[in-house]
């Protein structure tokens, strides 16, 4: 019983240590979890997912935070744009708070990188920072070109290819508004009841007990809680944006069948991956499609459990340079090997689990030492 | 007339507002929205940055002059403040720039930082004073034992019921009380700007005549 009396009386600083290291050590070490989907984060999916490949429709992110909240709402962010250009969604991006700006540029940036082909001002535009957003969000209720006039790089914005059939939220009918404080509040009574558009947020958790009242009633069509939301929305991503086969050459659409399917397994793996695996029909009909790299390709695969496997962390600088940069980026994408800006998510969700086993222990042993020590009282 | 005239502009603006929102005419949606009132807001904005910029400097310049406490840090904010605008106004926020750097290298990990400190805060809290001192404390530490596991993918591994008790507890007690607040705030609202509108609450005119 003596424990529970040296625990009572433990040092604030020993908690701090062992917070910082149920942290740190998760984040260093990766290990695969799966996290489970729920219905607000599979709205917003889905509804951003019905715009794709489309003209006439696109969405709003407005990035209603500054740096602090980054950790939990940049990767909801990224995930979001990720989403968009995987699957061609027109995307625009506002923030109404000056420290808001630099955030866009850096999330829209770090996303880009890997979509060589996407193009500021015709796949997205960012409106950078704008004051009032009240007034903003009447004005473009009416017209999205006049009231916004020009973009972050100074286009007007009447002249980019990206406004073409894009109005008012009659087409740029969602808005996402990612906060660490009050969320959605100016979208939902200016936006939504004025003009119909759908509403929807990204907030830290500790905010998302105020936003469920709006969820219930509509006014919000999804929402994205904490790092949770943002490792369900990146989870979704990989399982049906950027999912690639001869099927489903631009993504797959949502599927709750998908979802529960053990094949699932192999997308969402947020330790490195290297090994890519091919049946042998499939094998088949990569050597068809590059047949002057069949050597290579003979000399790279091995055979495993009747699959043809090929691990690229052994295949050199200049194997790669034999193969081509398309065959490459086929075996790469093979081996469903996930970067790490787009699983930030879902390793901060390893490092949450074992912070919240750690207080939930925490709180046992407080009461535990409680209770005991009142018991003690009351003999005495 | 030094109340009279202050208190007729605020109900006269406030009607004006007060008609807007239920009376969709032209007159009022377009012509005093997007000629009158959008043009003069955008004109008052920059004035409240200028005004902003200048009371924060003037703030610091008196600190640093009077070696009020801590005066030193003054400097930090006074030389944040210049270093940012030069970076800002002479190379713009493109990626590379020096205000992009500084934020990605300072303005990031030292916000982050300071919010971070709330898990060692919440965990030193949990382990200190969250305690079962009553029946409705007792409530309280369940409700949040569950709804915080819940949320890790570990919690699947206790119960696959635990993200449907959990989502309960967040759809139905949760939202019982937050809308007793909400509306509770609501009411508050419209009848403190009722009072404002008909020069009941007079408070915001400064004691005195």
């Amino acid at each position: 019983m003596k424990i529970f009396e040296v625990l009572q009386a433990l040092d604030r600083r020993y908690i701090y240590l062992v917070v910082a290291l149920a942290i740190i050590v998760p984040l260093m070490i990766p290990y695969n979890s799966d996290v489970v989907t729920t219905p607000p984060t599979e709205n917003l999916y889905q509804l951003i997912d019905s715009y794709a490949g489309r003209s006439d429709k696109a969405i709003l992110v407005s990035f209603n935070h500054d740096a602090a909240t980054m950790p939990e709402l940049f990767p909801m962010e990224v995930a979001i744009i990720r989403h968009c250009f995987e699957r061609k969604i027109k995307l625009f991006t506002v923030s109404f708070l000056a420290a808001g700006a630099p955030i866009i540029d850096y999330a829209i940036n770090s996303v880009k990188e890997e979509y060589p082909d996407i193009q500021s001002g015709v796949h997205y535009c960012n409106f950078g920072y704008k004051i009032m957003p009240m007034i903003t969000a009447l004005g473009m209720g009416d017209n999205i070109a006049t009231t916004i006039d020009t973009d972050a790089e100074g286009r007007k914005l009447a002249t980019l290819p990206i406004m073409k059939d894009i109005v008012n939220y009659n087409e740029m009918n969602l808005i996402i508004e990612t906060s660490g404080s009050t969320a959605g509040g100016v979208w939902i009574t200016y936006a939504r009841a004025k003009f119909g558009a759908n509403v929807a947020v990204g907030v830290t958790a500790v905010m998302a007990a105020d936003m469920y009242p709006y969820l219930q009633s509509g006014q919000l069509i999804g929402m994205l809680t904490g790092l949770k939301g943002a490792a369900e929305y990146e989870k979704l991503v990989d399982v049906f944006a950027a999912y690639r086969d001869d099927y489903f050459p631009t993504g797959r659409p949502f599927s709750k069948e998908i979802l529960r399917d053990e094949s699932v397994k192999k997308l969402i793996n947020i330790t490195t991956q290297t090994q890519a695996a091919f049946t042998p029909e499939e094998y088949n009909s990569i050597t068809a499609k590059y047949p002057l790299q069949i050597n290579e390709l003979n000399k790279l695969k091995q055979d495993k459990d009747g699959q043809v496997v090929f691990d690229v962390s052994k295949i050199s600088p200049d194997e790669q340079k034999a193969l081509g940069d398309n065959l490459w980026n086929v075996l790469n994408k093979k081996t469903y090997n996930i970067l790490y800006k787009f699983k930030t998510a879902r390793i901060g969700m390893n490092a949450q689990s074992v912070a919240h086993i750690m207080i939930f222990v925490f709180i046992l042993f407080g009461n535990i030492g409680y209770f005991i020590s009142k018991a003690k009282e009351k003999k005495a | 007339m030094k109340k009279n005239i202050p208190l007729a502009i605020v109900m006269i603006g406030g009607l004006i507002w007060v008609l807007w929102v239920f009376i969709p005419h032209k007159i009022l949606s377009e012509d005093f929205m997007y000629k009158f009132y959008i043009p003069w807001v955008y004109v008052q904005f920059p004035f409240g940055v200028i005004l902003g910029v200048l009371s924060l400097i003037m703030m610091h310049k008196t600190k640093i002059q009077r070696k009020a406490p801590k005066w030193q840090y003054s400097f930090f904010a006074l030389g944040g403040i210049a270093i940012t605008c030069i970076a800002g106004f002479g190379w713009g926020n493109q990626n590379g720039s020096p205000m992009m750097w500084m934020f990605t290298n300072m303005q990031m990990p030292m916000s982050s930082t300071m919010f971070s400190l709330l898990a060692f805060y919440i965990a030193s809290a949990a382990y200190k004073a969250f305690r079962a001192r009553s029946p409705e404390a007792t409530v309280l530490l369940l409700a949040a034992v569950v709804v915080m596991m819940a949320q890790v993918p570990f919690g699947l591994k206790i119960s696959r019921h635990l993200p449907d008790i959990s989502q309960w507890i967040l759809d139905v007690p949760n939202n019982a009380a937050k809308r007793g607040i909400v509306f509770g705030l609501g009411l508050g609202g419209v009848a403190t700007s009722l009072k404002i509108l008909l020069g009941i609450e007079r408070s915001y005119l400064g004691g005195g005549d």
